[in-house]
């Protein structure tokens, strides 16, 4: 016990007598354990933030689109392009399935909006939504304050908005928002209903909404072609078979030919963890391989400093051994040397790499969350590098010829 | 003869330079016994540095033979031969071979770490040791902020802390003055009444006389052996004593 810790101690004791050169070398150990950490908080945060997101869908729901929600690797933008837009009239036809609740056809515009009172104004922030009665179930919102829109709504078209949180705390700070007048591209709209806070994951706020009648929104801001629907099964446990029926359905009324591929996208839990995984695979294995290579080019730059002080301390390694010390006590002295150095290397990194992650968090709100796995993966590798690199040094120091090294300058 | 501590038959050690057989040691016997204080005398290049590493058990002999304690040293494996080193054997080193980066009481620590001593007791006893060499006040320094004299005397710190048997000293008071030097050769003298076996190597004769028994070396080879007072003026005497 009292030999491991001299051996540290003096491990730690040349490496300060050292520090810019300890330092050099260990950038490649640096960028390692710094990509590992900062790319694994990254992707955790995205998963937990997705993860949030379709829970947010509510139990049993799924929801069809046009355009696949991640994108990654090479893919061909214009064969999502080409597709036909999903109709209100497709959209409707799968009221008639018997495992479906219901189906919350949306049209949202392709940027946030602006909202405004006559004294205020939110930034262009909000996302507004022409939509239906299922709209509250199909994405589980609680009204906090009056009511969601109705059929009748719907059907007459009436300027009516029901807003999220963060709309009703800017425009109207303690205040009741009932009755208001809301300006959405200057087109004003009655607040009936404030939906419960949803709160913000990871930075992000999950209360930047309106939603107003989809007949009222064709009329005020413009028809959208395009539109998402979600769906609900009629009970979790149905929507497998929901699911069946819709891809179907959409099918037959997009009128597909047997072999062709659906010409859209679902999503559901199920299906987003998996695009997810496959995403957070490709990124863990060009982090893998980044790493790797940093890893490799941090071990050969310890090796080198290794192998220069076993040179420079010829002597010193000398007089230990005159004095007492195995052969092995100099192996292991210049082994913990190497891991002690190695895994401070990592340390930084690992430091480094939180503070990436975190820093892109706090500017530019990607979601970022620091796997405790990641980092003693980092650390472990570290160290593990500096062990395998560290051990021929080491065994060159350890079968040096005592007289001989104490007679080197 | 068996029970001596030291045993060297025919003992030589060859160095092959640039293709010529360098013979720094060339068929040396001798028998030190236990408890015995013993001065190795000799002209620079004679031999003594290479017969004290071949005694210390750091070198190995190019022939001959060399028991220590009865067991011979050529059969001894790495490890016993660091042990023995570590326990046994205490160096002063003619270039006193100091750790330049480690303080003086870091430095005389240093045998006690490799025998897995406690911090606190190799402490206390590297402390004692400097202070019996005088350098109470000189501990938290570095080799390069003491002078000649002061380093001399933390090797010779270093060689005592861990009391071995055998004390080996090369040239151990060639850099103090009068004074220092003879604190020193009293401290040996305590050493030797207390039973250590003593080997100093020293170009001094006067210093040699003052031993009890002294070997004088030449081209490698013993060409005195006897009475410290007798060998040190015999200067290039053919004469061997048995
Ligand atoms: N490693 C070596 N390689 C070649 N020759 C050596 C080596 N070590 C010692 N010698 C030679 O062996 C001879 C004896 O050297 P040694 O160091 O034992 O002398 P010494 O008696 O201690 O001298 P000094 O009083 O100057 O210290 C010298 O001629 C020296 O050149
Ligand atoms: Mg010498």
């Amino acid at each position: 016990m009292t030999a491991l810790l001299d051996t540290i101690t003096m491990a730690l004791g040349t490496l300060r007598a050292n520090v810019l050169r300890s330092v050099l070398t260990l950038l490649g150990i640096v960028i390692g354990a710094s990509t590992v950490v900062a790319m694994m908080s990254l992707t955790e945060g995205f998963r937990l933030k997705l993860t949030s997101d379709f829970a947010a869908l509510g139990a049993g729901a799924f929801q069809v689109q046009k355009w696949p929600a991640l994108q990654f690797g090479p893919h061909d933008h214009r064969k999502y392009e080409r597709r036909p837009d999903l109709t209100r009239e497709q959209g409707e036809a799968l009221r008639e399935l018997p495992h479906v609740a219901y189906v919350s056809i949306e049209e949202w515009a392709r940027r946030p909006e602006s909202l405004s009172t006559r004294e205020r104004a939110t930034k262009q922030s909000i996302s507004v939504c022409g939509g239906l009665p299922d709209y509250e179930r199909a994405n589980g919102v609680d009204i906090a304050l009056g009511r969601f829109i109705s059929h009748t709504d719907v059907q007459l078209g009436r300027r009516v908005i029901v807003i999220g949180a963060d709309v009703q705390d800017t425009l109207f700070p303690g205040q009741d928002p009932l009755g208001q007048e809301v300006r959405v591209r200057g087109v004003p709209f009655e607040v009936i209903g404030v939906a419960e806070r949803q709160g913000s994951i990871l930075g992000e706020s999950k209360d930047a909404w309106a939603v107003v009648p989809w007949t009222a929104y064709e009329r005020a801001l413009g028809k959208v072609r395009n539109n998402n629907i979600a769906v609900v099964a009629t009970t979790p446990d149905d929507a497998p078979r929901a699911l069946e029926e819709v891809v179907a359905k959409l099918r037959r009324v997009r009128g597909l030919a047997p072999q062709e591929e659906n010409d859209f996208e679902i999503f559901s839990n199920d299906t987003s963890a998996q695009l997810f995984d496959n995403l957070a695979k490709m990124v863990g294995a060009a982090t893998f391989g980044v790493c790797a290579l940093a890893l490799l080019v941090g071990g050969i730059g310890v090796m080198n400093i290794m192998l220069v002080s076993v040179t420079e301390r010829t002597r010193e390694i000398g007089i230990r051994m005159a004095l007492g010390a195995r052969r092995r006590r100099i192996l292991s002295q210049f082994l913990v040397e190497s891991v002690v150095l190695s895994a401070l290397g990592g340390l930084v990194g690992v430091l480094l790499g939180a503070g990436l992650a975190l820093g892109a968090n706090a500017i530019w709100q990607v979601p970022a969350s620091i796997p405790a796995w990641a980092v003693i993966v980092s650390l472990a590798s570290a160290g593990g590098a500096g062990l395998l690199f560290g051990i021929y040094p080491a065994a060159r120091a350890s079968k040096l010829d005592p007289v001989e090294a104490m007679r080197t300058e | 003869m068996d029970d001596a501590l030291i045993l060297v038959e025919d003992l030589c050690r060859h160095y092959v330079v640039g293709g010529e057989t360098v013979r720094a040691l060339d068929g040396v016997s001798f028998a030190i016994e236990r408890g015995e204080w013993v001065a190795i005398i000799g002209q620079s290049g004679s031999g003594k540095s290479t017969l004290m590493n071949l005694i210390g058990c750091l070198d190995t002999p190019t022939s001959g033979s060399y028991r220590l304690n009865g067991a011979d040293v050529q059969g001894l494996a790495d490890d016993a031969l660091a042990d023995l080193r570590n326990k046994e054997i205490g160096f002063v080193f003619q270039t006193f071979q100091l750790l330049p980066r480690a303080t003086a009481l870091a430095n005389v620590e240093l045998p006690l770490v490799y025998r897995g001593m406690s911090r606190r007791e190799r402490r206390a006893r590297a402390e004692a040791a400097l202070a019996a060499v005088g350098l109470t006040n000189r501990m938290h320094h570095r080799p390069n902020e003491l002078s000649g004299g002061q380093r001399q005397r933390v090797a010779i710190a270093r060689a005592l802390v861990g009391e071995p048997s055998l004390l080996l000293a090369d040239e151990p008071t060639g850099n103090l003055d009068t004074a220092t030097g003879e604190e020193i050769i009293r401290l040996f003298d305590d050493l030797h009444r207390r039973g250590h076996t003593i080997v100093l190597v020293t170009h001094e004769p006067r210093l040699a006389a003052r031993c009890p028994r002294a070997i004088r070396l030449t081209d490698g080879r013993v060409v005195g052996d006897g009475p410290g007072a007798e060998v040190a003026t015999l200067g290039a005497a053919r004469a061997v004593h048995g």
